[in-house]
Formats: structure tokens, C-alpha cells, sequence
């Protein structure tokens, strides 16, 4: 019987087990053969063993994507989390028409992030965008957002934030489950608000912060579509993320052997990272009711 | 046990969904390599869009008038060029592809596609500067869909209100009277660019072609090296950078702070904001339909190489090749030889308002011609002093390697010298990559065929 249910359950969700034998754990391991292998797609591959990894080292390009990459990993995470927090606190609240606050916050996540990107290049343009018009508006002189080396990274950044919701909504449920005789004991004793947001609200949904940081940290380590279509890379690479040359020694230099060991070490990447990142959940993150 | 109800449902409805798997992988569509009339279909897939492929879509509705054994089904998409190699890699190319003259180093050197024999045709049937874009020695590699050369497009009431004359004789001969003529081209007012005279990277679509004008190169086929940092292309992006500091980098950040194709990559010429501007001869038809009271001309922009009758600038071509592995490869040849005949090049050349690029060109082609400066396309195209990219299979990425640097140029002040030395150590380890990679499959290099 036991037998017979195993097979049931293994029959049912089949179609999750092939797709992920063939779409992901077998590109998985092609792609680890493949980066030892000198492979344009259009010829057979020929074995060369470490040597994409040893030109990794003196690839200067390599090196402007993983400066861009860790800038954005840095700067990003941080500002997501304190804003998806931030306005999680705010709709959270009781308040005239809150569910249409929610939706409007959620709601730019729906649309496709190619759209968003080219809506978003329209707004920022110098001459007719919205946002330096904006700015003229109130005295100030709008940058030149994809001229500047560190402006076009700004943009991409800031464009960022548009697409919170996702991360606001859980928030938003983590801080409904926060035991309201906590709060009312903290200000019983005195605490003030930054004082039960510090020592309360956050250590009370930090597994869910954990989460929110780790989903955020392989979103950010793989970004791609929008400075694809935002900036191209540029100007002078200053915008150039790990993930486009992946895309690019793959499909517009023909070096997919190369491709396969940025995307290698990528995984690997994020993989020693997420580690990392629940190594210091285990001293920071509050777990109720965990046996310690 | 007896089984339930709800468990025999399931196991029913499991059988079912597994046999209509299986029945749709045995018996689902396939491609269809005849038609409903058994004529041979060839598939043909082309990167152009809106009017360009309309025009295309005319030469395949007289190919298919006139026979009755083949078919071509036509199909236009973007990203071609990716699309292309994963269908030759995955073996279910298509008969005919549309690329464009700088993908087909890549795709010989990998023996992707195959050699044409097109009766009649020799490399003397096309303008000198479109040879060597789809030849490989004596071996035939494409044929030409449509070429373009790069001249100078010029606001003729600019150059009025500026008291410059605009008439084709008076047009500037020499690079020292062409940068006479921006500076009353350029108003620039309490620190903004208010109008440019001319600008390198509006569009900046061809940031790679300045050395050509200065007798540079890029790329000496001949040795295999890189040729970046040559005097000639220090001297090229010398003058280039000038054009920035005319303006000051932080005025013309403000006045082109917007990617080149946001919305529009013609609104400054188009607007007025801009006078003069390098493009190709489809800018005709952007004219005619985004601006059509814009009195405007083509000249050859004149450069240190080159003179009024042999005048220098870039050329590309829209190439038709046949990839490894086509169904019917002998049919597609046919059809490309259908298109490179005089008529049919003419057609398709004149409905994207762009020069011919054959040798043969007749007189009502140049009379009914859309672009009313195509003379000075033909003259580039038709000129020794025409040149195309480099004939490298890693142009892409040695292409990618000169933006970066072009950049720093552009956005900096940085020392011309410099970031070409340093562009050029990055190319060297590209060229040094790509010589180990022929000689680990005994390969000779594109260019060098016999």
C-alpha cells in the first residue's frame, strides 16, 4: 500500500519531476560540461578544461560586471527591503480606500518588466521625460540619465523600486501575524514607536525579512531585461551586469563555452551568497517557537 | 482494498492525458515541406519589419508568380541573427536566411552555411566595396538583399540662416571646411546646446566608421592583427572627441540625454535640433514620412581619404544566405539567384530608398528614385575608398570592446592615445582567442579563401 502511494504521488507530480530533470537539473550539468569546452554552438565542442575559468581572472570585463553587479546587489537589497517594509507599515494601517493603495502599490509588478523598462526610458529622457520636466518644474536641473556613467546606474536603481509589491504583500501578511500583546505590553512599559518597531515589529518578522533578502539577492545577482533595454550596458559599461555578458558571449559573440562558465560561476555565486546569508539568519533572525 | 470512486477517476483520466501526450508526439503537425499545390516550399526568414519587409514581401510574390515548382513561404522576426543560430545548431534551419554582411564571417568560419552557385553571377556583378562583403576569395558565401553606404544629411535652411550656401557645389570638400561649416551651425546659449550643428554619436550607430575617413583601419586582414591604436585612428578619434568639446561634455549631456532610438533615433535632425548628421539612405523615407517639408540634401561627409569622386564612408549589406542543413538547398539557391536579378534588386532597393548594389544600374532606377541624394550613395558605394567592417568572426565582440572605449572618448577627457592602447590589448587577447580556436579545429581564417 505504502509502495502503491509512493508511485500515486510520484505519478501525480511527474510532470514537475520531468520538467525539472530536463530544464533544470540537466541544463545544469551540460552547462558544467560545456564550460570546459571551447563550444560555439554552430561547431562541435572541444574539451579545454579550466581554461574559460583561468580567462575569468584577466577578463577586464568580467571585472566591470562583477563591480556593477555587486554595486547593485548592495545598493539595491537594502533599499527594497526598507521600502517594501516601509510602505508594508503604511498599508497596513486602517485607512480610506486602503484596498486601492494596495492594489496601486501592487499593481506595477503585474506588467511585464520589458514594458516597465521601456516606459521607464521614456520618463527618464533628458529632453522629454517626465521626470526632468519634473524636476525643471521645481528649479532643478535634471541629470543626464544615460549619458552619466553614475546616473545610468541610478535610473536602473530607482526604476527598481517600482516593482516592490511583491515584496510589500508578504510583508504586509508577516505584519498581521505580529502578536498585538506584545506591542501593547512594549508601550505599557514606556517603549516608544521606533522602539517597538526596533525591538518588536522587525525581530518579530525577521524570518520573513530572511526570505524577502535571499529572493532579492538571486533576483539582483541575475538582473538583466532592464538594463538590457534601459541602457544596453552603457555608457562605457558602466551598467553592464554579470548576466548580460553571459547573454552576450552566448548568443552575439558565439562563445557559448565561455557563456557556460559565467553562468557557473554565477550559480556558484549566488549559491555561496545564500549560504552566507542564512549563516547570519541563524544569529539575527527570530524564530517562534523554534526549539533552540 | 477495493479502489474508490475518485482513485479510478483519476487513473482513467491519467491513461487519457498520457495517450493524447504520446498520440500528439507520434501524430502532432510537423513541418510542411510542400505545399497545398506539392510545390516545394522553402522557408525564408528575414530581420525586417513594417515597410522594409513589405518590400521584400513584392520579390517573393514575383518569385512565386513565376514558376510553379517552388514555394516561399516568407517570415519576418526580430533577433534573427540568434534565432539563426540555434536553428543551424538545433538542425532544423530554415532554406533561406536574411542576415546582415557583418554576421557572415561568424557563420563561414564555422562552415554554418553553404556556398553559392548562382548561374550568371560573379563578383563582378556587384559595386566594388559590396565584394568583399559576401565573398570569401573566389567561394560566393550570399547574395545581396539590399545594400546602404553612410553619407552626411544636411538641413539646407540651416545652412541658410547660418549665411552658408547649400547649393551641391559649395558643399564642403575637405574635413577643414566641413568643421568651418558646424560652428555657425551651433547656437549654444547661457551654457546649453540650444542647436548642434553636427554631432559624432547622433546616431552613433557607426562610431567604428571614423578611422575609414582617416585612411585607419581597425583589423589588418593580412597579418590577423589589431590595428586600433594606428596613428591614423588616434587621429580619427581625436578629431572625434573635438566634436564633444566643442559643446562642452556636461551641455551636450544635457542635449543627449536620451538613448539614440528614445523615441526616435532621427528627432534631433528631424526637429531641427541638430543640422547635419551621418546616415544611410532610408533616411529618405523617414523624412518623407516624419518630416516631409524638411529641405534637406546628401553629401559624402568629406574626411582626409577620399575626394569628391572617390569619396570615403561605410557600406553594409542585407545579405540572403543558405544555411547548413536547409531542406532543399538547391531550391533556395535558385530563389536567391531570382533576387539578385537587376529588376528585382531595383525593386527592393528603391522601396527602401537605397542605392543598388550591383554594377548594372539602369536610368529609371536613378530617376524614380525616392532619395534624391542617392548619387551620393552610389558614389561611396561605387568608390574605392568605401570600406565595410571587419571581415572577423568576432566583430561583435571587438565591436563591443571599441563602444566601451569609444564611450570613455566621447564622455571624458580622457587621452585619445590611452583608451586605444588599452582597447587595442583587449581586441589582441580577442584575436589571440580566436586564432587558438581555429587552429584547435584546423580551420583557415575568414578572408583568406582561395
Amino acid at each position: 500500500m505504502t509502495w502503491k502511494r509512493t508511485m500515486t504521488g510520484l505519478l501525480w507530480i511527474s510532470p514537475w519531476l520531468i520538467g525539472f530533470a530536463c530544464f533544470t537539473v540537466l541544463p545544469l550539468v551540460l552547462g558544467v560540461w560545456y564550460s570546459m569546452t571551447d563550444w560555439t554552438l554552430l561547431e562541435a565542442p572541444v574539451a579545454v578544461g579550466m581554461e574559460h575559468y583561468t580567462r575569468m581572472l584577466h577578463d577586464e570585463v568580467v571585472h566591470a560586471a562583477t563591480r556593477n553587479t555587486l554595486v547593485y546587489i548592495v545598493i539595491t537589497i537594502p533599499l527594497l527591503t526598507v521600502v517594501s517594509i516601509a510602505l508594508a507599515m503604511l498599508l497596513s494601517r486602517p485607512a480610506r480606500f486602503i484596498a486601492f493603495w494596495r492594489v496601486a502599490v501592487f499593481a506595477p509588478s503585474v506588467l511585464p518588466l520589458v514594458a516597465l523598462a521601456t516606459i521607464f526610458k521614456l520618463m527618464y529622457d533628458g529632453e522629454l521625460g517626465v521626470i526632468n520636466r519634473g524636476l525643471e518644474a521645481t528649479g532643478l536641473r535634471g541629470p543626464g540619465w544615460f549619458t552619466d556613467e553614475t546616473w545610468a546606474m541610478v535610473a536602473i536603481i530607482l526604476m527598481n523600486l517600482w516593482v516592490v509589491g511583491p515584496a510589500m504583500v508578504i510583508y504586509l501578511a508577516s505584519l498581521r501575524d505580529v502578536p498585538r500583546d506584545l506591542h501593547e505590553a512594549a508601550s505599557i512599559d514606556g517603549v516608544g514607536w521606533w522602539g517597538r518597531l526596533v525591538h518588536v515589529t522587525l525581530p518579530m518578522i525577521s524570518p520573513v525579512i530572511l526570505f524577502n533578502v535571499i529572493i532579492g539577492l538571486v533576483n539582483a545577482a541575475q538582473v538583466f531585461v532592464v538594463p538590457y533595454i534601459m541602457t544596453g550596458g552603457g555608457p562605457n559599461r558602466a551598467t553592464y551586469f554579470w548576466s548580460m555578458y553571459v547573454y552576450d558571449a552566448a548568443f552575439r559573440y558565439g562563445d557559448m563555452g565561455y557563456a557556460s562558465a559565467l553562468g557557473v560561476v554565477q550559480f556558484l555565486a549566488i549559491l555561496l551568497l545564500t549560504i552566507g546569508l542564512l549563516l547570519i539568519g541563524r544569529r539575527f533572525v527570530f524564530y517562534r517557537g523554534a526549539v533552540s | 482494498m477495493r479502489e474508490s470512486p475518485g482513485s479510478l477517476v483519476r487513473t482513467v483520466l491519467l491513461c487519457v492525458l498520457a495517450l493524447v501526450a504520446v498520440g500528439y508526439a507520434l501524430l502532432g503537425p510537423r513541418p510542411s515541406t510542400s505545399g497545398s499545390d506539392d510545390r516545394i516550399v522553402l522557408n525564408y526568414w528575414e530581420k525586417w519589419t513594417g515597410t522594409e519587409a513589405a518590400a521584400m514581401q513584392r520579390v517573393v510574390e514575383a518569385f512565386n508568380a513565376s514558376q510553379d515548382r517552388i514555394h516561399v513561404n516568407y517570415l519576418t522576426m526580430s533577433s534573427i541573427d540568434e534565432k539563426a543560430m540555434l536553428s543551424i545548431a538545433g538542425g532544423a534551419p530554415p532554406d533561406v536566411l536574411g542576415l546582415w554582411s557583418f554576421n557572415l564571417p561568424f557563420y563561414a568560419q564555422a562552415d554554418a552555411i553553404l556556398p553559392l552557385d548562382l548561374p550568371g553571377i560573379t563578383a563582378e556583378t556587384y559595386a566594388p566595396a559590396v565584394r568583399p562583403l559576401v565573398f570569401d576569395g573566389d567561394r560566393q558565401l550570399a547574395g545581396v538583399n539590399t545594400c546602404s553606404s553612410v553619407a552626411l544629411y544636411v538641413n539646407l535652411d540651416h545652412l541658410d540662416r547660418a549665411g552658408l550656401s547649400g547649393g551641391d557645389g559649395d558643399r564642403p570638400q575637405t574635413l577643414e571646411e566641413f568643421d568651418r561649416m558646424v560652428g555657425p551651425l551651433s547656437i549654444v546659449e547661457h551654457g546649453e546646446v540650444v542647436q548642434a550643428g553636427f554631432l559624432h554619436m547622433d546616431p552613433g550607430w557607426w562610431h567604428w566608421c571614423w578611422p575609414g575617413y582617416f585612411g585607419g583601419k581597425l583589423y589588418d586582414v593580412e597579418t590577423d592583427t589589431a590595428t586600433i591604436d594606428s596613428p591614423e585612428n588616434v587621429e580619427a578619434f581625436t578629431w572625434f572627441q573635438r566634436g564633444q568639446r566643442r559643446y562642452g561634455r556636461d551641455a551636450l549631456r544635457r542635449f543627449q540625454s536620451a538613448p539614440t532610438d528614445n523615441p526616435s533615433p532621427y528627432r534631433n535632425f528631424l526637429t531641427g535640433r541638430l543640422s547635419m548628421t551621418i546616415q544611410g539612405p532610408w533616411m529618405a523615407r523617414v523624412i518623407a514620412e516624419s518630416a516631409p517639408k524638411l529641405n534637406w540634401a546628401a553629401w559624402p561627409l568629406p574626411g582626409p581619404v577620399g575626394s569628391p569622386e572617390a569619396p570615403a564612408g561605410p557600406i553594409e549589406c542585407d545579405i540572403l544566405v543558405v544555411p547548413r542543413g536547409a531542406p532543399h538547398p538547391d531550391e533556395a539557391m535558385e530563389f536567391i539567384a531570382f533576387t539578385q536579378r537587376q529588376d528585382m534588386v531595383e525593386l527592393v532597393s528603391s522601396l527602401h530608398a537605397k542605392p543598388s548594389p550591383l554594377m548594372e544600374v539602369s536610368e529609371s532606377f536613378r530617376l524614380e528614385h525616392p532619395n534624391h541624394s542617392i548619387a551620393a550613395h552610389e558614389a561611396i558605394l561605387h568608390s574605392p575608398n568605401g570600406f565595410g567592417t571587419p571581415p572577423l568572426a568576432g566583430w561583435p565582440e571587438l565591436n563591443a570592446a571599441l563602444t566601451a572605449g569609444v564611450d570613455r572618448i566621447w564622455n571624458g577627457d580622457e587621452d585619445v592615445a590611452t583608451v586605444l592602447a588599452e582597447v587595442q590589448s583587449e581586441v589582441e587577447a580577442q584575436l589571440e582567442r580566436a586564432r587558438i580556436r581555429r587552429e584547435r579545429r584546423n580551420q583557415p581564417r575568414f578572408g583568406t579563401g582561395p
